[in-house]
Formats: structure tokens, sequence, C-alpha cells
């Protein structure tokens, strides 16, 4: 059985069975290594991608079923080398700690000030609780996302 | 080193950005777990399903013969014991399993598939055993011993009294405790607390990829101590240290986790029996099931206080489960000492801190360890003393906290008056509290404040810096990036502000046994320290040299030579200079490549002789110290404990990087608060740890938690580097007693055990739930201990 999968814009094969979870094909198939399965039950948001520019869980998603849809990883977020604006305000903020949960958490905020360009902190807040993050304590991710708000209008990436 | 102390300390703060932060951000960082090669295997553990019982039978003949499967290992391949105090581990159950989840074998093959299918084909039969799961079975009259040939194993470290289900015992004594109970002036206080488990939930399992290569092993792990993994592998598997080697790429989250050897050697065995890469990543479920908790513990605390609040004498017993190998609990019952035993000038103490085997997993260490929940019962106790004698707390704290020359529980004396200016930056911080006892929505509103202990974990780090011809420096360390920043903002910053170059410029080369010498590794609060004194160390020596050269460049006195900027320039204005890129350059061409090395080790700050049994660490190097303030609200219809607001206090020294501490601060606050409010492990009736992932080992969430409002204190005194403190690992310290102590007072009834979940709030609410009882703690404080043979 080969899959036949669109990610990142590109066209690309695999030949495995339709029931692999998405997270394994991107990341032992195509070395795509950014979507983390930190808890493989839907809880930890790490194995966020976008598919038709929704946010995804792809440790919940089988691969076949995620054929024929755009799929979009943390690695083809942005154009190469480049930042969007919640990327660059997470980078201002000195959000990061240890980095694992940023790929789903990124998604996530993405996502949502596309469709809200003036959210609240507690609006944001609720967002977040598909992201576990154990490290940073969420404010600063907040305070970030709230100064990106209004930078992701207009579907830019 | 004149060179040295000339550094200007203030010219190495700076809130420094991630260099980090973009590969992350856009998930081209490679942790270990994303780490792959060609014609890699994919390597699985069978693991224990018996907490106790005898192997009869381990047959692997059948599962070796199945496609696909390179080579599966098991305790003939791995012959000796390791372990902290004591060697009492083996890598593999040898005989007996001990714990549900003890590795039995381990398998490599082509897909993690036919893995998995060796793992199901290998036969095994374990003749169960009566297995001792609480700390009450395992110190009953006649209990089954989990390591029936205690007496046998090797001691690694002496002083510790052992016995039975006793893994180790420390005491600390000092003054006449039974004279300050018998005054007719005081007024006896005694409490019982007890605490369950808590799971790091590091977000980047235990991962390991190993290659066997020129007759040596090359370990790429997820781990915080490089130089443990590479020793305590090389005894296991009985093997010249020499050969093997760690290398260290980004870890995704330690937290104490990855403070020990974990599954490196089950790779090692597998890529040398293969002769093939070997990748092992713990599942979630494995890592739920053998996770090195911070530690379930029982704790007895009794004090005898005047009526005006001077506490004259106070005595304890923690007992501390250490599951069934000591591990890293065997040396955290000298922390006892100095955190239960911390905080408040007392009279005459007398503290015993036991690890106790049980057949469950192994706890390890975990962020501030045992300092949090002894905080947690100290300050609960406090709190009741100060009820019992009718004073208020905050002023029986400001009366009793440590201060400049008072004496610990091993007879440290403490330099400097650091507390209680700290509880006055407390009370401006958080203005006159309120004294609501209901809110307007009908819940209940409860404030504490809390002061605690803690300390930078020491001894030994090794770093070198290569200078280069182009103005760049290297940094070559076996320290480890685990995600606080400390490896990629604080020690360029340390060697930037030596050299006068950009932090920027400073390269840090990626944690490599071969390549840097012996470092304890990252925890502890200690990579700024003690990373951070040697390469202080080793840019001074760097320093020394381009000034020495520049000198004879510039026909100047070194002594007069200023050092920033990129440049090296004769003091005074429109001085004549050089870029030290310059120098650097004319120093290679004349001498030779110019480096410079720098080593750091503990003080071994003195203590009162006689006082301390059985310690690793008599007396704190480098004491810290912590105010919290925290402010709840209780449902009293569901128990359900909001947090309103947390405050935080804390002594580092020298803030450094400052918007990196308070980036720890919200992150070890939050992690506090979960153990505080619902972090729960519990274990079965069989031994068997019931959460098996986030759906039920359940942390804080973004709508749980607040922002902390921080002040950092600096200037305490400090014998780190440029002043500073670690400040990581102290955040979580207080949380648990803060949230306790507030829970209390919003629902007007003693705290005794944590997570403070709502069905526990609600049960304390209805009075239907008490002090534990613990009759495993005898009543006379000397019962308790090892009798001397
Ligand atoms: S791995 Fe998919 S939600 Fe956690
Ligand atoms: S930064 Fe480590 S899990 Fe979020």
């Amino acid at each position: 059985m080969t899959l036949r999968l669109t990610i990142n814009g590109r066209e690309s094969l695999a030949p495995d069975d339709p029931m692999t979870p998405l997270v394994d094909l991107l990341r032992e198939r195509f070395h795509l290594t950014g979507a983390k399965p930190v808890c493989r039950e839907g809880f930890c948001g790490a194995c966020l991608v976008m598919i038709d520019g929704e946010p995804t869980l792809s440790c919940l998603t089988p691969g076949g079923l995620a054929e024929g849809r755009d799929i979009r990883t943390i690695e083809g977020l942005s154009p190469a080398g480049r930042l969007n604006p919640v990327q660059n305000a997470l980078e201002a903020h000195d959000a990061v700690q240890c980095g694992m949960c940023f790929p789903g958490m990124v998604m996530t905020l993405t996502h949502a000030l596309r469709r809200n360009a003036a959210p609240s902190r507690e609006e944001l807040r609720h967002a977040l609780t598909g992201n576990t993050c154990r490290c940073t304590g969420y404010e600063r991710i907040l305070d970030a996302a709230l100064s990106a708000a209004g930078a992701l209008q207009g579907g830019e990436p | 080193m004149s060179e040295i102390s000339t550094v200007d300390p203030s010219a190495a703060v700076m809130d420094l950005k991630r260099r980090d932060a973009r590969d992350k951000l856009t998930g081209r960082t490679r942790y270990t777990m994303d780490r792959a090669g060609a014609g890699m295997l994919h390597a699985a553990v069978l693991r224990s399903p018996l907490a106790a019982g005898r192997i009869r039978r381990l047959d692997t003949s059948r599962a070796a013969a199945l496609t696909g499967v390179h080579a599966i290992v098991t305790a003939d391949d791995a012959p000796g014991l390791v372990g902290i105090g004591i060697a009492d581990h083996p890598l593999f159950a040898r005989d007996v399993v001990r714990y549900i989840g003890e590795p039995l074998a381990a398998v490599a093959a082509e897909r993690p598939e036919d893995a998995a299918a060796a793992l199901a084909a290998i036969e095994i039969e374990i003749e169960p055993l009566p297995a001792v799961i609480t700390m009450a079975d395992a110190l009953a009259e006649g209990a089954q011993l989990v390591h029936p040939g205690w007496q046998d194993y090797e001691v690694l470290f002496e002083g510790g009294r052992r016995e039975g289900n006793v893994a180790w015992e420390a005491t600390a004594i000092r003054g006449d405790v039974d004279a300050a109970f018998a005054r007719p002036d005081a007024v006896i206080v005694e409490n019982t607390f007890r605490v369950g488990r808590q799971n790091h939930l590091a977000f980047e399992p235990r991962a390991v990829v190993a290659h066997y290569e020129d007759g040596r092993f090359h370990i790429e792990t997820s781990t915080q101590v490089p130089w443990t993994v590479r020793n305590a592998t090389a005894r296991v598997l009985g093997v010249p240290a020499s050969e093997v080697r760690v290398t260290v790429p980004p870890v995704g989250g330690g937290f104490g986790l990855k403070f020990d050897m974990a599954i490196e050697p089950f790779a090692a065995l597998l890529a040398r029996a293969s002769g093939r890469t070997v990748r092992l990543v713990n599942s979630r479920e494995e890592e739920m099931l053998t996770c090195l908790c911070r530690e379930n513990a029982e704790i007895r605390i009794r004090s005898a206080v005047t009526r005006a609040g001077e506490i004259l004498g106070r005595e304890a017993v923690v007992l501390m489960d250490c599951g069934a190998y000591g591990g890293e609990q065997i040396f955290l019952t000298t922390m006892t000492a100095h955190t239960l035993g911390g905080n408040y000038r007392v009279g005459a103490s007398r503290l015993v801190s036991r690890a106790i085997y049980t057949h469950t997993a192994p706890n390890g260490a975990f962020r501030a360890c045992n300092g949090v929940y002894n905080t947690f019962a100290l300050e609960r106790h406090t709190d009741e003393i100060a009820q019992a004698i009718g004073m208020d707390p905050l002023a029986f704290r400001y009366r009793n906290v440590l201060g400049d020359g008072d004496l610990g529980a091993t007879g440290q004396r403490y330099e400097g008056e650091v507390l209680r200016p700290m509880l006055e930056r407390m009370d401006t911080l958080r203005g006159i509290p309120t004294a609501a006892t209901r809110m307007a929505d009908g819940r209940l509103y409860g404030r504490a404040t809390t002061v605690g202990t803690w300390f930078v974990f020491t001894g030994p780090s090794a770093a070198t810096v290569n200078m280069n011809a182009d103005g760049s420096a290297t940094l070559v360390t076996s320290g480890v990036e685990i995600g606080s920043g400390s490896m990629m903002t604080g020690l360029p910053q340390i060697v930037a502000a030596t050299l006068g170059i950009r932090p920027e410029d400073v390269v840090v080369r990626q944690a490599d046994t071969d390549a840097a010498g012996f470092d304890v590794g990252v925890g502890g609060g200690r990579t700024t320290v003690s990373l951070g004194a040697a390469s202080l160390a080793a840019a001074g020596e760097v320093r020394g040299k381009l000034l020495r050269v520049a000198a004879d460049m510039l026909d100047a006195d070194p002594e007069h030579l200023t050092i920033r900027e990129g440049r090296i320039e004769v003091a005074g204005s429109n001085g004549p200079g050089l870029s030290i890129a310059e120098v650097a350059s004319r120093a290679q061409t004349l001498l030779g490549p110019i480096a410079g090395t720098g080593g750091f080790t503990s003080k071994g700050t003195p203590a009162m002789s006689g006082c301390a049994a059985g310690h690793f660490i008599d007396a704190l190097d480098i004491p810290v110290f912590a105010v919290h303030d925290c402010e709840v609200a209780v449902d009293p219809d569901t128990g359900h404990v909001e947090m309103l607001a947390y405050r935080v206090v804390q002594d580092v020294g020298r803030a450094l990087n400052p918007r990196a501490i308070l980036g720890q601060i919200q992150g070890g606050v939050v992690q506090g608060m979960g153990y505080a409010l619902q972090e729960e492990v519990t274990i079965g009736s069989e031994g068997n740890i019931l959460q098996t992932g986030f759906e039920t080992y359940r942390v804080p969430l973004a709508p749980d938690v607040v922002p902390v409002e921080v002040s950092l204190y600096e200037g305490a005194p400090s014998l780190g580097p440029l002043g500073i403190k670690g400040a990581g690992e102290v955040p979580i310290l207080n949380v648990g007693a803060s949230v306790a102590c507030a829970v209390a007072n919003a629902i007007g009834r003693p705290v005794h055990e944590l997570p403070l979940t709502p069905p526990h709030v609600a049960a304390l609410m209805l009075g239907r739930r008490s002090a534990p009882v613990l009759p495993h703690i005898a009543g006379r404080w000397t019962d308790n201990l090892v009798k001397k043979a």
C-alpha cells in the first residue's frame, strides 16, 4: 500500500500501512521530527500539525486519512529561515525552555490569532487547553501571543 | 590571578536572547529521540509484570530465531552492580524481580514491531513472592526483605547505618533535645505529614542512540549527567570507563529525571552484540511505570517552644520511599538536616532521615527533591506552633528565621542576614494582607507566607576555553543544555565578560566526555555556579595571556590595559589599542594558539563535629533562601482550590540574566502548583503505578496558572563566581508549603497531606479526613534508629 501525502506543499509517497499514525510517518519516513509524539493520547498537543489549515493531532490521525489534504508541519509553517509573527514573538519574549512543546504551541497560537485578531488574555489561555508545557508555566507564552495579535490577519503565514 | 579579580561582574549581567530558541521554534532541533541513522536498529525492553518473585526460567531462544531480530541481551551480559552509597542495583533483574517494570531482557530488531514480537516470544516464568508495597509493610516486624543479601553489597560511601529494609539512615543531632522538651515552660507541638510521588513528565522521554566503534561504546543520550552515564555504564557492563564515550544532544526536559544512568546500557550492549547502531526510546507508559519520581514520604515532627515564641528543641523522623533500589534517595537523606533542619534558629535538634526499600519502582531526584515536602511539613508545622502559642505566623517567622551566625542542624554557622530582609521585601511586594475570609462569590479566601532553605549542589566541574584567531572563543565543558538556558546563555555571558567579547562570539561545544573533563552534571542549580566558576577560571587564564601579548605589542604594562568590546586598549581616553582578533592571531603565530583551563569543586564548609552521621554533605557551601506568598480561593461545595496570586522573593546572589531567572521561577512555581494541587501517583495493592499517561496524570494547564510576581534578592554572601547562586531549582521549593498553609487558613482546618485535590479538600472541610496515623514511626525518637551492632 502506498500513501500519497502532500506535506509542506510537496507531494510525497509513503509505502506504509494507512493505519500508521501520521506523526510516525512524518518522523520516521520523512525525517520531519518537529512534531513530537509526547503522550500519544491527544492530551499534550506537541504533535499538532495543520491539516487543511486546522490544527490536528497527528498522533491520533491515521496516515490514510490525511491523503489528498494539505499537511503543514512546523518545518514548513513559514518560508525557510523565516519566523512567522507568533514564532518571532516567542523568541523575542524568551518564552522557550526545553522547546519540546513549541511546535504544537506555535500551531495552536497561529491558528487562534488568524481567527481572532484581538483576543483577550483569557481567550488565549483557554485556547491553550490542549497544549501542555512542563517547563515554562505558560505566562510568557501568553505575553508573546498577545504581542503578536493582529499581525496574522489576511491569511498570511 | 589578578586578571580574574579585575573582571567587572556587572559586565556579565544582561538579558540575552537564547541562541537555541529559533531551531526549537521551527522544529529543527534534534533531540535524542529525533535522531536516526542509516541501518539503525530499534530496541525494546522486557519488563517484570510482578512486584516480587523468583525468576524460574528466562528463555530467549525462540525470540532470537524470529525474522528481523538481531540481538537479545540479559543479566548474563551485565555483571556489575551500581548505586549511590551502596551498589545494590543490577541492570537486569537477576534471580529475583523487585518491582513491576524491572528489566528482564532487551532486544534489537529491524523494525519496532519486530522488537515487540521478540519481547512477546521470550519465555519467562516467575514464581510470586510476598511483596512489601508500602513503607509500613517494609518496616513491619518480620517483613519480607527486598534485599535479603543487603549485607553483602559493596559500600561506596561510608557512614550510613543500614539494616534489612532500611537502605540508609542519616542522623543530625545537636544539643540536648530531651532537656529542651523537659523544660517546664515548653509548649509541645507534634504533627504527622504524608506526601505521594511526583512524576517529572519531562516531554522528551529517556532516549538513547548507541554505537560500538573501534572497540568503544559511543552513547548519545538524553541525560543531565554524561559522566555518571559513562562511569555507571562501564561498571554494569564490566568494561573500563575509558571505553565509553557519552555525547548529549539538546535535552527535552530534565527536572532531575535524567540525573542518573537510565536506559543507556541496554542500547550499548545491543550495539555491541549486533554491530549496528541501536536506538531505544521509552514509551510514555514506560516513563510512567519507571519514572524516578520524587519519592513518597512520611514525616513526624515535634517541637518544644516557649509562649514567647522561642524554639527550644525539635525532633523529626522522615521516611523516604526509595523503591526497590537505593538510588538518589540514599544521597537525599542528607537533605533533611538542611531543609527540615533549615529556615529557623532552633535550640537543640535531632533529625533522622531513612530511605526505605519497597517492592515498587525506584525513585530519584526531582527539582529541589525532598526539600519540597520537608518545607511543606516544616512550614505547616510552624503555622500550627504559632497557633498553639497564639502568635501571628508571620511575626513568628520574623522572630525565628535563620540570621547571621545562627547554627543549622549539623552545626553549620550561617553567614549574613538574609531571610529577614527577604521577609521585609515580601511585605513590600505584597502590601498589607487583606483580612477577608469569605469572598463576594461565597468562596473561602486564604493567604500564607512561607520561608525555605535550599542549596547549590557544588562538586567538581572542568572547563577549557580556546581563543580563536578570529576573535571568537570556544567553551568546552561536559555541561548539558536541559532547557533552562544556563549552558546556552549563562556560561557564554561569563566567558564573554571575561574576554571582552560578545556572548554570541562564544561557541559552546556540545557535551562530550571525550572532549571535556569530569563534571558532576547539570542539576541542583550548579550549572552557572560550578561550571561557571570553571569557565571563569579558564577564561581568566586566556585573558591573562591575551593581555601579556597585547602589552608586548603595545609596549605597555599589562596592568594598564583594558579589555572590552572586542578590543584591548591602553587605559585612558584615546589610548592606543588592538582588536582581540589581532592579538589572538599574533599570539597564535608567536606562541601557538591560546587556551585556558579551569576547574572547580566543593569548598567543604565546616559543620560541628559529631553532629551529622551518614551525610554526604555535612554543611551547605552555598545556601539559597526563598520567601513565597500565596493567595487562594476554595470552593466550599467542591473543594476546588483556585490560585489567586503568587509572589516570590528569591535569593539569587547576583542575577546574571534576570529574564532567564524569571522564566525559571514561573515554570518552577507552576510545577510546584501541580504537586500541591493535582499531581498524584497512586500505587495499587499489587505494586503497580495506576497512572499510565497524560490522561490520568494531570499537570497544570494554561487556564490553571497565574503570573508569578517576583523580586530577586541580590547581595547575599555566595562562594559562586561573580557572587551568583543557582536559580533554576529553588523556585519549586516552597510551593507545596505555601499552598497548603493558604488552604488551611482558608478552610480553618489543618492540612497534613498533598496533593490538595478537590475530594481531599472537601473531606477536610467535612471533617472526614484527619492527620495520617503512622504507627511505623515510633513515639520515642531514639526507637526509630537502626540499633548499633
Ligand atoms: S502526542 Fe499527540 S496529543 Fe500528545
Ligand atoms: S518548553 Fe519544555 S515542555 Fe514546553
